[in-house]
């Protein structure tokens, strides 16, 4: 009974290590298709910093997009390139807890965001990055033009 | 492998109970291991990336990727590149599974030159950041928050290092040609010297105006503005991707690149420790996968080799899956 467990443990193991897959062969023109896919989604994304984007005035719009992006190729290696989506159950025992720890992980984060303030410490003000005014450039520009005459 | 059991069962018969172990998961102790391991690279690099949402969403300003010298289409040749060396990998176990080693060492060096190609473009963008005095952090970053009196007396105090430089070099020089004016004349490094002495000089007026202008100055916003337009005959900042007016790198350390004068960049100090901390550990990774394939090109590539090549595999996929985060959270937002 108990050498029947073990031999049938093994043959599994045997199984996975070398035909794989449990018997679904995954050809080769599937991750031709992959490819091909992550390689469109890579210009998706890419696509955000053409000027062809229409939405530069909106960041939030182009970050969600990229987000969604790459949670797609991410999803597309995983279950292909990794062979999850043929694996049998146990792939949930090692994904599922990774996957809550990381979470709380950045649970953690959140009070970093929620607790900020725009108040600061006079001395942390002192050497603080200024943040350029609306119209990127704008303070520049207009520095360079009062900045000559006081050069010469 | 059950008359082999049966030997083992019979070496510990001597009044102990035969215990039977089997694995709790059906898969080997090596694919075991790698899951496990790459559950916690998930969170490790979770833990990254969270971190670098945090602290870029919370800055108070952060730098266009044009002026830390970002280039985008750069990035997106290495994610590329990535992308290739996974489906190689793929193929690589793919042929060994069906034992044509030879089509699986030609996949398997595939990947380790996608790897290589990989972190050379890596260098080169480090490289970039490198010549213009982007550093994570001193003595070599020259990177100033805002233009303040701070970083005017930081500009004085490097053109005064480099003047007495050229001084010393100068007089050097002069020394070795002391019997021979005709030869001292004809020096060309000494013609160069002096050209750079000139410009160290006009800029060092040029600077002690802007101090003083700053300091004097009745109101904050005349202060500022010379200060500003001292930061941006040095480095202009970058510019929005549909602009295309101006050159955004056309300062006095383009032009020149010995001055090495410190730059301003809002938000620059920041972005350089989240870009450099975040790239870097995922290179690190990269060159652990390479060690792996370096040590696996002189190995036979059968069945018997499967396992092995898919766990390696499996942390190569990993790898690339880090970069496709990365790649648009320091590239593209």
């Amino acid at each position: 009974m108990t050498h029947h467990g073990h031999q049938h443990a093994h043959g599994s193991m045997h199984d996975d290590a070398h035909a794989g897959d449990h018997g679904h062969d995954v050809g080769i023109s599937k991750y031709i298709y992959v490819f091909l896919a992550l390689c469109v989604l890579t210009g998706a994304s890419f696509f955000t910093y053409s000027s062809l984007w229409p939405f530069h005035s909106q960041p939030a719009i182009g970050w969600t997009f990229m987000m969604a992006v790459s949670c797609t190729k991410a999803m597309l290696v995983i279950l292909f390139f990794m062979h999850v989506k043929y694996e049998a159950n146990w792939k949930y025992v090692l994904t599922i807890p990774a996957a809550f720890m990381s979470l709380f992980l950045l649970l953690a984060l959140v009070p970093d965001i929620g607790m900020r303030s725009r108040w600061t410490a006079e001395e942390r003000q002192q050497f603080m990055a200024e943040p350029r005014d609306a119209g990127h450039g704008e303070i520049v520009k207009h520095g360079e033009e009062h900045a000559e005459p006081a050069a010469h | 492998m059950a008359t082999a059991h049966a030997t083992a069962h019979d070496d510990h018969a001597h009044g102990h109970v035969g215990l039977e172990y089997h694995p709790g998961l059906p898969i080997s102790n090596g694919k075991l291991i790698v899951w496990l391991f790459l559950s916690t690279e998930i969170m490790f690099f979770a833990g990254l990336i969270g971190t670098y949402i945090v602290l870029r969403f919370g800055a108070p300003t952060w730098p266009l990727p044009h002026e830390v010298h970002l280039s985008e289409p750069i990035g997106a040749f290495n994610t590329f590149v990535l992308i290739c060396s996974s489906v190689s990998v793929v193929l690589c176990m793919e042929s060994a599974k069906k034992n044509n080693t030879s089509a699986a060492k030609g996949w398997l060096l595939t990947t380790f030159v996608l790897g290589c190609v990989f972190l050379g473009v890596k260098m080169y963008e480090y490289n970039a950041k490198f010549s213009h005095g982007i550093y994570p952090a001193l003595p070599h970053s020259r990177i100033y928050e805002k233009a303040d009196l701070n970083y005017a007396s930081a500009v004085r105090l490097r053109l005064e290092a480099l003047r007495s430089g050229l001084d010393a070099e100068s007089a050097a020089i002069k020394e070795r040609y002391a019997e021979d004016p005709a030869g001292l004349e004809q020096n060309a490094d000494l013609a160069e010297i002096n050209e750079r002495l000139a410009l160290v000089s006009k800029l060092t007026a040029d600077a002690q105006a802007v101090e003083t202008t700053a300091a004097t100055a009745n109101n904050v916003t005349a202060s500022r503005a010379a200060l500003n337009g001292l930061a941006n005959k040095i480095m202009p900042l970058g510019h929005h991707p549909g602009d295309e007016s101006g050159d955004a790198h056309h300062g006095l350390n383009d032009e020149h690149h010995w001055l090495k004068l410190p730059i301003v960049i809002p938000g620059g100090n920041m972005w350089a420790s989240t870009y450099f901390l975040l790239t870097g550990f995922h290179a690190i990774h990269v060159i652990v996968g390479l060690i792996v394939f370096a040590m696996m090109i002189p190995m036979t590539l059968g069945v018997m080799a499967t396992g092995f090549i898919e766990n390696i595999g499996l942390y190569w996929h990993f790898v690339d899956l880090v970069w496709i985060f990365l790649f648009p959270l320091l590239y593209l937002f």
